[in-house]
């Protein structure tokens, strides 16, 4: 694999995809979105207490990534197949680009467009940071790990067009898959808890959870410090999605920790996070999703997908 | 010749690559490939001779495009022995890559690029280095009579023009070994003729090239030698001038007086067939017989206006090849 192919397929999916779509109608109408977002937020803020740039962040970053997941699949879900229903495919293998460096490069492609989607929304995390009450770690971290997720999902697209005959069948798992990993994640631990019964039953299932993009995002939040005022009393912290969202996670791995421990941390351990699982699960996920990519793009083919025809 | 295919054939097996390297393009030898319960290819023998025209034929299904899928890299022939430009597909593809060109038989095109971006892309693709390729998309474009379209977008061309492109594209890189999969279909008789000449200026030039194709008075015309397919194995594999010798086609002559020409053939023993505008219809001979038997009414004082084959040498060999299958 050389940057020199990737970097060309990269350029080239880009090129055939800006001159297809109406991209500034798309960006334009995200970037509308995301401002009503952001401004009702804001507004519904108002009269509480502390600074405001917390539960603002927070839920912009939640709402962000919801319509990330939705947005991601379609960026990569017809790549492959796609271009092999328009006769383009073949060609683009017969070249000396290997089947690596055409993997990679869709991949980076479609990636790229979250990308270009996720800093879109940055002036409005500007905004949140202006507000107040943000920490730079902890601005930089949520980002990156949106990014991160960005790219599973466009991984996981990439690989099942890669796998899939049709067009329109890859793009509809992509969808399934991105439910199956939030709400599926979700209703598969709720009935596995229910199942097991007791007090105890979300530590031995907690897992289930990790894998969910929502639950990575918020417990892989860095932990706001404690701020105080002039005086040194601590000032009570305002919303915080985020890091409740994370709080109730770690809950759910050690519930005796909250319930009984938690003012006197010394006579229990504190609950692990959960973020490192759920993000090196995903992570592997996608990156095992490019390697089937790249190993059904390389030829000579022994087996086609059913129902395909090379050339 | 099948005799010859053999020889180089054990060769392979041999290793012994020192003759067939340099003067065969493509040799292939008792290639299968299946797809699932279709058996696509079942023991196909071929030999691309650099400097030549070489013709694929056979009908529809036989596996034309099947075999130049595997030649092209993209498929991987379950067995028998394969060599493109002296090297394995399935061991060495890039190293195949870059020494041979294909143009499938259907394709797609990136329809929003214009023509130059087109090729230009290609010729990124192959590797190919600022000047080098500036120098060979000029050439393409002159070469396919594209120039004029250079800065318009691919989706405004014909099939036609598109098809060219296509064929363009297939030389960036120069190969030494060219694989066309139908490249005549939906060219209007000038682009023939263009192809053609093309293709035989490519040849002259030492490129082994491999066409295959269903017009057959054209192929007569291209090729220097032709390999008949039929259900995944070579049924025959001849140089176009001995098919022409060898074959017994039918003829037509036409003469001023057809009552004259009547009588003289009813004096030679010969059976006129029925009389047309176009002439009458002889027996089937074989190439000498036939120029006997017009030297004959030449001598008789007939005046022979027109004497040829019924049909081209390839159609009728074509035909009756494929006759068995009914
Ligand atoms: N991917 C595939 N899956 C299943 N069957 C296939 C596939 N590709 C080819 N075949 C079958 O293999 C046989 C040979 O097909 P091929 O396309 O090589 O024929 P061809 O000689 O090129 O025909 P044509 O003159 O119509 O182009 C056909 O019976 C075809 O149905
Ligand atoms: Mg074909």
């Amino acid at each position: 694999m050389s940057l020199y192919g990737v970097m060309l397929v990269v350029r080239q999916e880009f090129r055939v995809r800006l001159r297809t779509g109406r991209w500034r109608w798309l960006l334009g109408s995200w970037v509308a979105v995301l401002l009503l977002f952001t401004a009702l937020l804001d507004l519904s803020l108002t009269g509480a207490t502390g600074p405001r740039g917390v539960p603002l962040f927070g839920g912009l970053m939640l709402f962000v990534l919801a319509l990330v997941l939705i947005i991601s699949p379609a960026l990569t879900a017809q790549s492959v197949n796609g271009d092999r229903e328009r006769g383009t495919l073949a060609t683009l293998q017969v070249t000396r680009l290997t089947a690596t460096e055409i993997a990679v490069g869709k991949l980076l492609a479609g990636w790229g467009v979250g990308l270009v989607a996720l800093a879109l929304a940055l002036p409005f995390v500007g905004w949140s940071i202006v507000e107040g009450g943000m920490t730079v770690l902890r601005t930089f971290v949520v980002l990156l790990v949106v990014a991160l997720l960005i790219g599973v999902v466009c991984a996981i697209s990439l690989g099942l067009s890669a796998l899939l005959a049709r067009s329109i069948t890859s793009a509809l798992l992509s969808y399934l898959a991105v439910f199956a990993l939030t709400v599926g994640t979700a209703v598969t631990f709720g009935l596995s808890a229910g199942v097991i019964g007791g007090d105890r039953a979300t530590a031995k299932v907690w897992w289930m959870l990790a894998p969910n993009p929502f639950v990575v995002l918020a417990d892989a939040t860095p932990k706001l410090p404690p701020a105080f005022d002039i005086q040194g009393h601590e000032i009570p912290q305002p919303g915080d999605p985020l890091g409740e969202l994370g709080r109730s996670v770690r809950q759910l791995r050690d519930p005796d920790y909250y319930d009984e421990y938690a003012d006197e941390p010394q006579h229990h351990p504190n609950p692990g996070p959960v973020w490192p699982y759920g993000l090196t699960f995903d992570l592997l996920v996608g990156a095992g999703a490019v390697w089937l990519t790249a190993r059904q793009l390389r030829t000579p083919a022994a087996r086609l997908p059913r129902g395909i025809r090379v050339a | 010749m099948r005799i010859a295919v053999r020889r180089y054939a054990v060769s392979i097996v041999r290793g012994g690559w020192a003759v067939t390297d340099t003067e065969y393009g493509v040799v292939a030898r008792g290639v299968t490939r299946g797809f699932g319960p279709v058996q696509a290819l079942r023991g196909l023998d071929l030999t691309v001779p650099y400097g030549q025209v070489t013709a694929l034929v056979g009908p529809n299904g036989a596996g034309k495009t099947t075999l130049l899928l595997i030649l092209a890299t993209l498929l991987r022939p379950d067995f028998g022995e394969v060599r493109v430009a002296g090297l394995d597909p399935v061991h060495d593809p890039s190293g195949v890559r870059s020494r041979m060109g294909w143009m499938p038989d259907v394709f797609g095109v990136y329809e929003q690029l214009t023509v130059r971006e087109y090729l230009a892309f290609f010729a990124a693709a192959y590797r190919l280095d600022g000047a080098v390729s500036n120098q060979r998309i000029s050439d393409a474009l002159l070469r396919t009579h594209l120039f004029e379209y250079a800065n318009r977008p691919v989706h405004i061309l014909s099939r036609g023009q598109k098809q060219r492109l296509a064929l363009g594209r297939a030389m960036l890189h120069e190969p030494a070994v060219l694989l066309l999969d139908e490249p005549a279909s939906g060219l209007d008789p000038r682009s023939r003729v263009e192809l053609r000449d093309l293709l035989r200026a490519l040849a002259a030039a030492g490129v082994a090239v491999l066409v295959s194709s269903h017009i057959l008075s054209e192929l007569e015309e291209i090729a220097d030698r032709v390999v008949f397919v039929n259900e995944g194995r070579t049924v025959d594999e001849q140089d176009i001038h001995q098919l022409a010798a060898n074959h017994m086609s039918q003829w037509r002559v036409r003469a001023a007086d057809p009552d004259a020409l009547r009588a003289a053939l009813e004096q030679r023993g010969v059976t006129a067939g029925a009389s047309s505008g176009a002439g009458t219809e002889l027996p089937a001979m074989a190439e000498d017989a036939a120029a006997e038997l017009l030297a004959g009414l030449v001598a008789d004082g007939v005046r022979v206006v027109a004497f040829g084959p019924v049909g081209s040498h390839l159609e009728t060999a074509y035909l009756a090849m494929t006759q068995e299958r009914r």
